[in-house]
C-alpha cells in the first residue's frame, strides 16, 4: 500500500462518517484556536510594552539615588539617599564619550495657578535634552533655555490637559502661571502623546532644572536620564559612571544604574512566563479532544471489524492496518489544527486590522507547539484503538 | 413507562458500552475538573493576596502629601506642601486614632567597623512595632522619646543584622547610617517580603532622624491605625477636616485601606474569572464529546429506537430515554471531575502547606448543575433525532 494509497483509504473512510469527522474536527479546532488566540493576547502584551519602551527612546539608560546591595530585588525606588544626587554630578556625566545627552531630573508635585484657576500636577525640572532622551515634542513655543542647568530662569512647558484646564481655549503662550511661590512665563505646549509609562504628560509642567531646585528648594535629583550613542555600550557606561560618581562621592558609588535592556528583559521574562502558561491551560482542552479522538477511534475500529478482516485476508499486515488507523487520526488532527490556525489567524488579522492600537499576534512559538501538541495527542490516544485494529482475527470478524 | 423502569434503562443503556461511557466520562470530567481546579487556583489566590493586604488590619488610611495620585508615588516626589512631624503629631491627638506612623524612607549604607551595607532606611516612630505587627528578636524598638528630637537610635532588620554583625552582638553598638551615628537598641525577628520590598534588609530609625538623613521637608506617607468602633467614613472626615484646618487646603491624599482592598478585590476577583473561563474552554470540548458519542450512540440503536415505538413508545418518551443517559453521563462527569480537582487540591495543599486552599461544597452543587445542564444541552440534538425517527423505516435498519 503507498502513501498515497493510505491517504486516500484515510480521506474515504472520514468522509463516509461525515457527522463523527466534523465533531472530532471541531473539536481539534477549538482547542488549537484557543491555545493561538490566548497566547496572541499575552503576545500583544509584551508588544505593546515593548511599543512603549521604544516610544521612550531606545538607547535610555536611568541612573537612580540610593543603592541596595541585594541585586536582582526592586531597585530603590524611593529615589532618597543622605548623599544627595545633584546637577553637577549629572554634568559630570557628560564626559563620558559613549553618553550623546544627559536630563537631570527634579521631580515633584505643586500646585499651578492662573488668575482663580488651579491644579495640582507633577513638576518636573529638567533641560533640553530631556525632549530627546524621551522623544518628546513641543507642540507650539519654546523649548527650555539651553543653560537650564545653569540658570534658574522662570519659565515653563505645560502639558495640554493642564493648559486647557488653566487657559481653557486662550493662547497660553507668553501669560504667566504662578507655581508654588514662584511665577513662570509659558513658554511652549507639549505635543499631545497621552500617558507614558504611568506618568500622564498632559498633565504635568515642565520647568528648568535650577528652577525646580528654588521651587522644592532641594538639589536632589530624583532621576538623571542618560542617551546612548549607541546601542551596546550599555556595561562600559554603566562602569563609567559608577566610577565618576564614586569619585565626587567620597569613593561611594551609592547610586543605581538600569538601562532599558534589563527593564525590558524582565518584563520579557515575566510576560512569557504567563503567555505560555495561559498557552498550556488552553491546551488542556487538546487532551480533552484526544480522549474523544480515542473514543471515537475504538467505536469505529469496532464499527469496521468486517473491512478489517477482509483487508486482512486479502493480505494487509497488523502493521499496516496499524498504520492506516493512525495515519486517519493523524489526517484528521492535521486538518483541525490547519483549521484552527487559519481561524485564529483570520480573527487576529481582523482584531489588528480594526483596532490598530493593540499590538496583538500569534507567537511562532505557540503555532509550532500547539500544532505539535495536537499531532502527539492524535498519535497517543489513537495508538490503542489502531492497535486493537491490527489485532482483529480476520476469520472471526469475515464470519460476522 | 414507570420512573423506575426509566432509570433502570438508561443506567442499563450507559453500562453496557463501558469502554465508550468511561472514555466520554473521562474526557468531560477533565473539562470540569480544569474549571474547578484553575477557579481554586484563582481564589486562593485572591485570598492569599487579601491576607498579605489584611495582615496589618484593616483600620488604615495612608495619607500622602500632594493632591496628585500617580501610581502612588506621590510620597516619593517633591512638594511644595510638605506633610510633617508636627501633622503627624496632631493626628495623633485624634480620639479614635490608636498609632499613627510618619514614614520616610530611603536608601542609606550602613556602616560597622569595616563592614557596610547598602540597606533601605525606614524613618518611624515607635508606634511602627505594634502598628506593622513587627517582632523584636533582641533589645527594644524606638522608644517613645519627643518626636522632634528623638535620641539616635537604630533597630536592625534580622539580615542587616546579620551581615553587619555576623553571631557577633549588634545591641549596644554604634553604627553609621549615612555618616551619621546611631546606637543599636534592637534586632528585629524575620518578617520576610511585603509587596517586594524586603522588610529584613531594613534598618528602622526615628522618622526626625530620617528627615534630616534624606535633607527633606515632608514625611512620605503618615499611616494611622483607628479603632475599628468608628466608620471610616466618619473618621476619614475627622483626619481630613483636621489636616484643611492645619494646612487651609486639601494639599494630600487620603488613601483607606478598604478603598484600596476593595480595587484589588475587583482586580483578583476578575482573575479568577478569567482562570475559570480558560478551563471552561476544556469544557467546551468536552461537550463536542458528549454530542458526538450520542449520535454514534442512536445511529447505532435505530432499530432499538424502532421498536420501542413500535410497542408504543411516544416521541418524547425516546427524547427523555436518550436525554437521560446524556445527563447521566454527565453528572458522573461533574462528580469525578470534581474528586479530580479535589484531590489536586489535596496533594497541593500537602506541597504548599501555606496556601489557603478552599473545600468548598457549593463547588460541587454548581458543578454537578453545570454538569446536567451541559448534559440536557449537548443531548437535545441526538435524542430529538431518536425521537423523529420513522418506526417502520428504524425497524428495518441493520
Amino acid at each position: 500500500m503507498t502513501l498515497r494509497d493510505l491517504w486516500r483509504f484515510s480521506w474515504h473512510a472520514l468522509i463516509r462518517h461525515r457527522l463523527r469527522s466534523f465533531m472530532l474536527l471541531l473539536a481539534v479546532t477549538i482547542g488549537v484556536s484557543s491555545v493561538l488566540l490566548l497566547t496572541s493576547i499575552g503576545e500583544g502584551a509584551r508588544r505593546f510594552i515593548h511599543q512603549e519602551f521604544a516610544s521612550l527612546g531606545s538607547r535610555m539608560m536611568i541612573v537612580l539615588p540610593g543603592r541596595k546591595e541585594t541585586t536582582g530585588g526592586s531597585p530603590p525606588i524611593y529615589g532618597t539617599s543622605p548623599r544627595d544626587l545633584t546637577l553637577e554630578d549629572a554634568q559630570a556625566l557628560r564626559t563620558i564619550p559613549t553618553i550623546t545627552a544627559v536630563a537631570p531630573i527634579i521631580a515633584g508635585t505643586a500646585t499651578v495657578s492662573n488668575q482663580s484657576l488651579s491644579r495640582e500636577v507633577i513638576i518636573l525640572g529638567t533641560n533640553a535634552d530631556m525632549f530627546k532622551v524621551r522623544d518628546m515634542h513641543l507642540e507650539k513655543g519654546k523649548m527650555l533655555p539651553q543653560n537650564s542647568q545653569d540658570k534658574a530662569t522662570p519659565v515653563c512647558i505645560l502639558g495640554a490637559k493642564l493648559a486647557a484646564e488653566l487657559f481653557s481655549k486662550n493662547n497660553p503662550i507668553g501669560q504667566r502661571v504662578r507655581i508654588g511661590e514662584y511665577r513662570y512665563r509659558v513658554i511652549g505646549l507639549l505635543q499631545q502623546r497621552g500617558e507614558s509609562l504611568g506618568i500622564d504628560l498632559r498633565d504635568m509642567a515642565i520647568i528648568p532644572v535650577r528652577s525646580a531646585e528654588m521651587l522644592f528648594n532641594s538639589p536632589a535629583l530624583f532621576r538623571i536620564l542618560l542617551q546612548l550613542k549607541q546601542i551596546g555600550s550599555e556595561a562600559y557606561t554603566t562602569r563609567r559612571i559608577l566610577q565618576i560618581i564614586a569619585q565626587r562621592h567620597e569613593g561611594e558609588d551609592d547610586i543605581t544604574v538600569i538601562s532599558q535592556d534589563s527593564v525590558l528583559g524582565a518584563f520579557n521574562k515575566i510576560l512569557l512566563a504567563v503567555t505560555a502558561s495561559i498557552g498550556g491551560i488552553a491546551a488542556i482542552s487538546l487532551f480533552v479532544a484526544g480522549i474523544l479522538i480515542m473514543n471515537v477511534s475504538y467505536i469505529s475500529v469496532s464499527q469496521r471489524r468486517q473491512e478489517i478482516g477482509l483487508l486482512k485476508s486479502l493480505g494487509a499486515s497488523a502493521r499496516e492496518i496499524h498504520k492506516i488507523f493512525l495515519v486517519e487520526s493523524l489526517l484528521l488532527v492535521t486538518l483541525g489544527s490547519m483549521l484552527g490556525i487559519i481561524f485564529s489567524y483570520a480573527l487576529v488579522a481582523i482584531v489588528r486590522y480594526s483596532l490598530t492600537s493593540v499590538p496583538i499576534a500569534i507567537p511562532w512559538w505557540s503555532t509550532l507547539s500547539a500544532t505539535l501538541t495536537a499531532l502527539i495527542v492524535g498519535l497517543v490516544f489513537s495508538w490503542l484503538p489502531s492497535a486493537k485494529a491490527a489485532a482483529v482475527d480476520p476469520i472471526l470478524a469475515l464470519k460476522e | 413507562m414507570k420512573t423506575v423502569d426509566y432509570f433502570q434503562w438508561i443506567i442499563k443503556a450507559v453500562a453496557a458500552q463501558k469502554r465508550r461511557t468511561l472514555l466520554t466520562i473521562f474526557g468531560f470530567s477533565t473539562g470540569i475538573a480544569a474549571v474547578i481546579l484553575l477557579n481554586s487556583v484563582g481564589e486562593s489566590l485572591r485570598q492569599y493576596i487579601l491576607q498579605e493586604f489584611t495582615q496589618f488590619g484593616t483600620h488604615i488610611i495612608a495619607i500622602t502629601p500632594g493632591k496628585t495620585e500617580t501610581l502612588g508615588i506621590s510620597g516619593i516626589l517633591n512638594t511644595v506642601r510638605p506633610l510633617t512631624l508636627e501633622d503627624a503629631q496632631s493626628l495623633a491627638r485624634l480620639p479614635a486614632a490608636k498609632q499613627v506612623v510618619p514614614v520616610v524612607m530611603g536608601t542609606a549604607q550602613v556602616k560597622w567597623g569595616k563592614r557596610g551595607r547598602y540597606t533601605d532606611v525606614a524613618g518611624v516612630t515607635a508606634p511602627a512595632l505594634e502598628a506593622w505587627k513587627l517582632e523584636i528578636a533582641k533589645g527594644k524598638f524606638l522608644p517613645y522619646d519627643n518626636i522632634q528630637k528623638p535620641r539616635t537610635f537604630a533597630v536592625l532588620g534580622s539580615l542587616v543584622k546579620q551581615e553587619l554583625f555576623g553571631n557577633a552582638r549588634a545591641i549596644g553598638n554604634k553604627i553609621h547610617i549615612g555618616g551619621q551615628s546611631f546606637r543599636v537598641t534592637g534586632v528585629l525577628k524575620s518578617k520576610g517580603e511585603f509587596m517586594g520590598v524586603d522588610l529584613d534588609d531594613m534598618v528602622y530609625i526615628p522618622a526626625a532622624k530620617g528627615l534630616q538623613l534624606f535633607n527633606r521637608e515632608s514625611l512620605m506617607e503618615i499611616d494611622i491605625f483607628y479603632s475599628p468602633e468608628i466608620t471610616t467614613a466618619t473618621f476619614q472626615k475627622q483626619v481630613k477636616s483636621l489636616l484643611i484646618q492645619r494646612h487651609n487646603m486639601q494639599d494630600f491624599t487620603l488613601i483607606t485601606q478598604d478603598d484600596m482592598l476593595k480595587t484589588l478585590d475587583k482586580i483578583l476577583r476578575f482573575v479568577k474569572y478569567a482562570a475559570a473561563g480558560l478551563g471552561a474552554i476544556s469544557l467546551l470540548v468536552g461537550t463536542v464529546g458528549i454530542v458526538t458519542i450520542l449520535t454514534i450512540t442512536v445511529t447505532e440503536r435505530t432499530h432499538e429506537v424502532g421498536l420501542l415505538r413500535a410497542i408504543g413508545f411516544a416521541p418524547h418518551q425516546i427524547r427523555s430515554l436518550f436525554l437521560g443517559e446524556a445527563v447521566l453521563l454527565a453528572i458522573n462527569s461533574g462528580i469525578i471531575g470534581y474528586l479530580i480537582a479535589m484531590s489536586l487540591l489535596f496533594v497541593a495543599k500537602l506541597l504548599l502547606p501555606g496556601i489557603p486552599v478552599g473545600f468548598n461544597l457549593w463547588v460541587l452543587l454548581l458543578a454537578l448543575a453545570v454538569s446536567i445542564l451541559i448534559g440536557i444541552i449537548a443531548g437535545w440534538r441526538p435524542a430529538s433525532q431518536a425521537a423523529k425517527l420513522e418506526p417502520v423505516i428504524a425497524l428495518r435498519a441493520e
